[in-house]
């Protein structure tokens, strides 16, 4: 009985490790992602996650799909703007699929950029009108 | 004689029910779908947290399959932006509409039916029930359907000794009654439900190796 219990465990075992090539390398990448919809208050551990993902993948040249455009989008919602549209770019030159979100993307994120440089102006010209009142 | 003849009939149509029909890929494979957006998943269990863990272990099988798969996270934030947050409404929403916002060829529905844990005194189960649909962006026709159940009931070891053996059944019980682990369950399910091997789950996408 107890023999069978090992020869059920080795099979199990051969079997995982069997399924367990892969063409892409995910680095944990479902485990990650669990994480972070466990804990949301680690975004930002998610974020370094994702880094890693992406840059070990750029190595072995077996990013997966998704990756750069999730970390875009981590840098899209940090308000990091310009870093975000390169990460959109390499999905969108890696797979021709991810073209039209990432179009739509790139476009937000550039109109973003130019909002927040309005935005820098306005208060720009805000203070330089507070200080000639001020004179 | 007649009885035994029509006995032996009987278990060949039983037998010829038994057989699954191979699924019919034809509309599949003339949709040839190239990527698949996944959408937030539908939950009819009572556990709340089940969608969003469910969503984190969809990505890598259907990649793996070959297929382009849009970031789920990203995704998300996109269609919760837009209002959609509620994924009932989201897998009520057009399929076309919703593809053709992403500029995705095919669409992944998935439903969780079942994610519990039931304890009994001595022993525990741990069931994951999910279906599966992936719709055609262009024409919002479904290409598959699919449905898998797994069930998990923790192995208890004899150690020879009966009072030994009711502790070790009481403490596994407590364990997965504490913290029920969905998450290799809901991977075996994708593992079937898509398959890496031949002629098994859904066809191969454009970047699989292995077709």
């Amino acid at each position: 009985m107890k023999n069978t219990n090992y020869c059920i465990i080795a099979v199990t075992i051969l079997m995982i490790t069997g399924c367990a090539h892969t063409q892409y390398s995910w680095q944990n990448y479902d485990q990650k992602l669990y994480n972070h919809y466990k804990n949301p208050a680690t975004y930002d551990q998610f974020v370094e996650d994702l880094k890693n993902i992406m840059e070990k993948g750029e190595t072995s040249g077996k990013i997966p799909p998704g990756i750069y455009a999730e970390y875009g989008y981590a840098l899209y919602e940090k308000g990091n703007f310009p870093e975000a549209i390169k990460y959109f770019k390499k999905e969108q030159d890696k797979w021709p699929e991810s073209n039209v979100i990432m179009t739509k993307m790139i476009n937000n994120a550039q109109k973003k950029t130019a909002q927040t440089g309005k935005q820098k102006e306005s208060l720009k010209s805000n203070k330089s009108q507070v200080k000639e009142v001020a004179k | 004689m007649i009885r035994r003849f029509l006995i032996i009939i009987l278990v060949i149509s039983l037998l010829g029910c038994a057989t699954t029909k191979p699924y019919d890929f034809s509309k599949f494979n003339a949709a040839k779908p190239k990527s698949i957006l996944i959408v937030p998943i539908v939950n009819r269990s009572v556990e709340v947290t089940a969608p969003d863990y469910c969503l984190s272990t969809i990505t890598i099988p259907l990649a793996e399959r070959g297929y382009y798969v849009f970031p789920v996270n990203m995704v998300k934030r996109l269609l919760e932006d837009d209002g959609l947050s509620d994924a009932d409404l989201v897998h009520h929403a057009s399929v076309e509409k919703l593809a053709n916002l992403f500029g995705a060829d095919a669409v992944l529905y998935v439903i969780i039916n079942q994610w519990d844990a039931k304890y009994m005194v001595l022993s525990s189960q741990v069931t994951v029930d999910l279906s599966y649909v992936i719709k055609d962006g262009k024409t919002g026709d479904s290409l598959w359907e699919h449905n898998e159940k797994m069930v998990y009931v923790p192995q208890n070891q004899s150690t020879g000794n009966p009072i030994g053996d009711l502790i070790v059944m009481a403490v596994n019980a407590a364990v997965t009654k504490a913290a029920p682990n969905y998450i290799p369950l809901a991977r075996e399910a994708n593992n079937k439900a898509f398959a890496f091997k031949k002629g098994q789950g859904i066809p191969p996408g454009p970047y699989a190796i292995d077709k």
